[in-house]
Order: C-alpha cells, then sequence, then structure tokens
C-alpha cells in the first residue's frame, strides 16, 4: 500500500509536467545505465523536461507507481499525464520517430546513440519531493 | 538463478501462439532480453505490450530470480 501522501504528490507533478522522467540520479549525473539512455535521447530530442530522483525515496515511489501506472522500474517517462514506457520503449520510439510525434516536435534529422557534447537543450531545474 | 526456458514458457503460457525468445546478456542471469512477436500485441500502446510480457514472469520478479529483463515486442503479422 503507498503512501497517500506521496502519491498525491507524484500525481500532481505527473499532472503539472507535460514531460516527466522519474530517473535514478539527475540529468546532469545519472546513477542508472537506462536513466542515462532516457536523458540522452530526451537530450537529443529538443524538448523541456522535468526530471525527478527516485533514490532519495525509491521503494515508496516504487509503491506509488506500482498503484498509479502498474509499473515498478525506474526509469519511467510520463508524456501529457500517461506513463510512456521506460528505457527500452523509450529507445524503440525515438528510433522510429513515434517518440517525437508524442511529444509533439520534429525529430532529430541525426538519430545516433550518442548526444552531442554541446547545444544540450534547456532544463527545467530538478523537481523535489519532500 | 533464472531458468530461461521457464521464462519462455510463462511468456509462451500468457500468450498463446506467440514467438518468444529469452537470453541472458550478461551470462550471469541479471540482464535477461525477451524479445516476443505477438498477434494479441495488435492495437495496444508499447507500455501495455510490456505489461502484458512482465505480467507474465511477475512470479519470477517477486521470488527474486530476475531483477532486470529488458523487453522488446512487436506485433505478430
Amino acid at each position: 500500500m503507498a503512501d497517500p501522501e506521496l502519491k498525491t504528490k507524484v500525481q500532481e507533478l505527473i499532472a503539472a509536467n507535460p514531460v516527466l522522467l522519474f530517473m535514478k540520479g539527475t540529468p546532469e549525473m545519472p546513477r542508472c545505465g537506462f536513466s542515462m539512455r532516457v536523458v540522452q535521447v530526451l537530450d537529443q530530442i529538443d524538448v523541456e523536461y522535468g526530471a525527478i530522483d527516485v533514490l532519495p525515496a525509491l521503494q515508496p515511489l516504487r509503491e506509488v507507481t506500482a498503484e498509479i501506472s502498474d509499473w515498478q522500474t525506474f526509469p519511467q517517462l510520463y508524456v501529457n499525464g500517461e506513463l510512456l514506457g521506460g528505457a527500452d520503449i523509450v529507445e524503440e520510439m525515438f528510433e522510429s520517430g513515434e517518440l517525437a510525434e508524442a511529444l509533439g516536435v520534429e525529430q532529430p534529422v541525426v538519430a545516433t546513440a550518442t548526444p552531442a557534447a554541446e547545444g544540450l537543450p534547456a532544463q527545467s531545474p530538478p523537481l523535489q519531493i519532500e | 538463478m533464472a531458468d530461461l526456458a521457464e521464462l519462455k514458457g510463462m511468456i509462451e503460457a500468457a500468450l498463446p501462439g506467440a514467438s518468444v525468445e529469452v537470453s541472458d546478456e550478461t551470462g550471469n542471469g541479471d540482464h535477461l532480453r525477451a524479445t516476443v512477436s505477438a498477434a494479441q500485441f495488435d492495437g495496444l500502446s508499447r507500455i501495455d505490450q510490456h505489461r502484458l510480457v512482465k505480467a507474465a514472469v511477475k512470479a519470477r520478479f517477486d521470488d527474486g530470480a530476475i531483477h532486470a529483463l529488458s523487453v522488446k515486442t512487436e506485433v505478430a503479422s
């Protein structure tokens, strides 16, 4: 049973952020290869997104997302209030162009696995769950 | 320790007629990959396709036999 207060908080964050990534670590310093893969994809697509580091409250957040989205592993990318997927789905949808479509942006011309070190798109500041 | 044949059987039982491959990417059972092609995926979002596969092997996550399973799905034609 998830903590009701945390669950409400998470639901509010998902509603308030059109593109929201729950990840291990931060976009600047991912602490898990799967989270890093999603950050790399989002960095290649010029989209602003919110990022939440789940590590400080990993187990409580697992319980919350299990209830909200029937999904317990991180990263999780939410687009317009719906769970789109984890690293596998995000990469697959990026390569097929479906991700850009879901985000309402143009598919970048060069769809490679490694983003350019310069010219990263602006990110919103990290979000905190108190 | 993960039993690849058992996992394959669990997915096939949940999705009759599906074509399923389960491989062990690192050789130590920690990072498994399931490639599943099923007609049942037709009309489902990717996340829902993955939910079906994960649900099929949930018991092995719950008992700790597997920790990570990469899933790749496609709609069988």
